[in-house]
């Protein structure tokens, strides 16, 4: 770096935990004025979590932030806004019924005698609109704008705000190639006129088109902070990753696989989701999908479930034709799926373990109309045993359970019905490691009698261990397929990095 | 302490009662039959009532749609003009399906139409009230064949009392002892947890509002049944009563939480509040009273069930 100024922002020996994991770790990091920083990890990594830290939304547990040398006080919206330092979230949180003045000054109206002063209002906007080079309508309300240009009115609030480091969460997640020029076009301007922007993307080739210095988390560690024109895309997605596979084993061999098909998916479609998505999994067959969060793995999963629609394409079980979007359908023809998001969609919450145990089967253990109360417990005693969930008993809500033992619960509901084709959604989310372990040793036991087995993860070693068969999913497309037995993280994640526009299309 | 409402419910029930008793020593032995007798339409409209509230809907034209099947019933069976003097049976044939059919119109409403239900119950609450208006063409309709009347005033067993018991037992297993109950629970706990389930939103949804329509149905033959007679004006407020009671009774406005005991209860405790300052000879005043109580008693359930409920994950959104 041949720049030699004072950083702006300094942060020293930043740590974060949630409940036992580690989110960071003595993380020290320096944002020089005027640069774009950009920050690169896998999911997880703790990118979310600093960023937090730095807006002020979430007080670490030690370190210091420092601005302009200066001390920020911890987990103080208010102190870390008057220090200049400004986020855009991945949503935009404009209101969408105002017009482009009223969101740019919400809650700073600028007044005379006490009524809102438009004029000076509006005169204002046109400079700050001038200074970014943008020209966007002043009286349409954000609603008939397009995300790009409602993210160009967030860009120019900050700026309003004498904003001096702004934070962009993967801004151009959901642009077109072209909004995503205009985007970057922005952030040069912002350099120039001196705010530092820290700049979180997966797009690889942004960073690198972008960026004065990159810095790369994993597993809550800061890697390494290097000048941009020192690091290549390799060397990039090797810091990512480069850990050791953790202590569970591969497959040695692909036991139990059959040549049965027993679910078939072909030229799936869905508008805006996801396209051309076609695979086999076999009967004793775990086939891994792979890829970033917002690849639209769980859109697949969902599809195939018969919880949302899908525009076009087949999906076959045992060579049946399945009705689309029927979830009732779906689990009439043996499919089963532990969904993403355990607290919202896999559990009810305020009933009992027993109650969401048996929720798949109620038609079984009924008896003259009644639920037969025997029948019950002891088909979920079975299932609790099975699964090893350890609660006081189950009659305890399952929001009193921790997050590895709810997870038991979601699969174990589903296990009940003995599925043939199971799909499981980032099944060992936010899940500790002893859970985690059961869980695994769970789906191969399933899978080898027989069952088939999707699995959609982030988690790279966990892909990479239960994996019979990998897909990688990247933008909403499958990118490449990998042999579960000699794939490596490196592969994977160079499959999930979006490439370049040319060779995208 | 899982029955806490249910608790704080007799507590309430026996304090009125030591207060009645205070004034007069044979007040609650002579009364107790009446209250319950009183409490028969609010009772059996409550339990659907309080499903439809579980699965996170609401259903406020009860009222109206009793109002309107008892005057459907009037027409039909009255022997004296504007009477049509048909069979009772048939009548009642009539009107239960009437009822149901209302039910599952609303329930159509709101799950196919996506009404919110607030908005499409005030609307049928209107709508009904009207339609009991032209029906009726303004007069009282009386003189109603002896088989009906029965039902409301059989000297030897009440007839009434037992089948409001039958219902609310009916209720009580339908809760807590079939699949069904099982599912009206979890689909208003967290309906996309309970649709990823496999379990539809739509058929449970579409149960409890056709299910309510019914037993207003039967409300309103043993309201006419027993007062013989019928006019513009009745039903007319019921479904605040009954919203009140279901809510003190401790179902949750958020839906997924609330049980039989609790409502019967609240429907006990309210009736006998009326009675109780009916009886304390307050005159007109009274009424006033009872609005009043009523109104502070909704708040203070409601509120209460923000705060046990504040601290917890998940659920609805």
């Amino acid at each position: 770096m041949s720049r030699t100024s004072k950083p702006l922002i300094t942060i020293e020996n930043i740590s974060k935990s949630y409940g036992g994991v580690q989110a960071l770790s003595k993380v020290c990091l320096n944002i020089l004025p005027g640069e774009v920083h950009g920050l690169c990890g896998e999911n997880g990594a703790g990118k979310s979590t600093l960023i937090k830290c730095l807006a002020g939304v979430v007080s670490p547990e030690t370190g210091t932030i420092t601005v302009d040398g200066k001390p920020l006080s911890h987990g103080d919206i208010h102190a870390t806004e008057a220090a200049g330092i400004a986020v855009i979230h991945q949503e935009s949180t404009a209101f969408l019924d105002l017009d482009l003045v009223e969101n740019l000054f919400v809650g700073r109206e600028i007044k005379k005698y006490g009524w809102l002063n438009r004029r000076a209002m509006e005169r204002q906007a046109l400079a700050v609109m001038h200074r970014l080079d943008v020209t966007l309508d002043l009286h349409t309300p954000l609603r008939e704008f397009s995300i790009a240009q409602r993210q160009m009115v967030e860009m120019a609030r900050a700026c309003l705000r004498d904003c001096r480091l702004l934070i962009m969460d993967e801004p151009t997640a959901s642009l077109s190639a072209r909004e995503t020029k205009t985007l970057l076009g922005l952030v040069k301007q912002l350099r120039e006129s001196g705010v530092s922007v820290l700049y979180v993307s997966h797009r690889l080739e942004e960073i690198a088109e972008l960026c004065d210095r990159v810095t790369v988390f994993r597993d809550g560690r800061l890697v390494a902070t290097t000048p941009i024109d020192q690091l290549d895309r390799n060397q990039l997605i090797g810091q990512m990753v480069g850990r050791e596979i953790n202590a569970l084993t591969r497959r040695e061999e692909h036991a139990g696989q059959t040549d049965e098909v027993r679910a078939s998916i072909t030229g799936l479609y869905s508008r805006g989701s996801f396209s051309d998505i076609s695979f086999e999994v076999r009967a004793g067959e775990i086939l891994g999908i792979g890829g970033l969060v917002g690849a639209g793995r769980s859109e697949v999963a969902r599809a195939i479930f018969g919880a949302d629609r899908y525009d076009q394409g087949e999906i076959k079980i045992d060579g049946a034709s399945l009705k689309k979007g029927s979830i009732q359908a779906a689990i009439e023809a043996g499919i089963a799926m532990v969904p993403e998001d355990r607290q919202h969609q896999g559990l009810i919450l305020p009933m009992s373990v027993s109650e969401n145990l048996s929720l798949t089967i109620l038609t079984e253990i009924t008896r003259h109309r009644l639920i037969h109360h025997g029948h019950e417990t002891a088909q979920v005693q079975h299932l609790m045993r099975r699964l090893a969930v350890k609660a006081a008993n189950a009659k305890m809500e399952a929001a009193s359970l921790s997050g590895g033992n709810q997870q038991k619960v979601v699969l174990g509901k589903w296990l009940a019905i003995k599925p043939k084709f199971l799909i499981l959604d980032e099944p060992t989310r936010g899940v500790d490691v002893a859970a985690k372990a059961e869980i695994h040793r769970l789906i191969r036991e399933l899978t080898e009698a027989g069952m088939a087995t999707l699995i959609m993860t982030s988690d790279l070693p966990e892909l990479l261990t239960l994996s019979d068969r990998i897909q990688v999913m990247c933008e909403g497309r499958i990118a490449g397929q990998l042999d579960g037995a000699t794939a490596t993280e490196e592969q994977v994640m160079r499959l999930a990095f979006p490439r370049s526009e040319a060779q995208l299309t | 302490m899982k029955y806490r409402r249910e608790a704080s419910l007799i507590v309430l029930v026996g304090a009125l009662s030591f207060l009645a008793t205070l004034f007069d020593a044979s007040f609650v032995p002579a009364n107790a039959i009446d209250i319950l007798i009183n409490s028969i339409p609010t009772m059996i409209i409550s339990c659907g009532v309080m499903l439809v509230i579980i699965t996170g809907e609401i259903d406020i034209s009860v009222g109206s749609l009793l109002g309107l099947l008892a005057a459907t019933l009037a027409l039909l069976s009255s022997t004296a003009e504007p009477g049509l003097g048909i069979h009772p049976y048939l009548a009642i044939a009539i009107v239960l399906t009437v009822g149901t059919l209302i039910g599952l119109g609303t329930g159509c409403l709101v799950v196919y139409g996506r009404v919110p239900s607030i908005i499409a119950t005030l609307g049928l609450l209107i709508a009904l009230d009207g339609a009991q208006d032209w029906l009726m063409g303004g007069g009282d309709i009386k003189h109603f064949p002896q088989e009906l009347r029965y039902l409301g005033t059989g000297t030897t067993i009440p007839i009434n009392l037992i089948l409001t018991i039958l219902v609310v037992a009916g209720t009580g297993l339908l809760c807590h002892k079939t699949a069904l109950g099982r599912r009206i629970y979890a689909v208003g706990s967290n309906p996309s947890a309970a649709r990823l389930a496999g379990i539809s939103v739509t058929t449970t949804k579409l149960f409890v509002f056709a299910l309510t329509g019914m037993l207003t149905a039967i409300a309103a033959i043993l309201w006419v049944a027993k007062l013989g007679n019928v006019s513009t004006s009745t039903g007319a407020g019921l479904e605040l009563k009954v919203v009140t009671c279901v809510v003190v009774g401790g179902v949750s406005i958020r839906g997924g939480r609330g049980r039989i005991l609790g409502v019967v209860l609240a429907v006990i405790l309210i009736t006998m509040i009326r009675t109780v300052l009916n009886f304390m000879d307050l005159g007109s005043e009274a009424v006033k009273w009872q609005r009043a109580i009523e109104g502070v008693m909704i708040l203070v359930a409601v509120t209460s069930d923000h705060f046990t409920q504040r601290n917890q994950p998940g659920g609805k959104s």
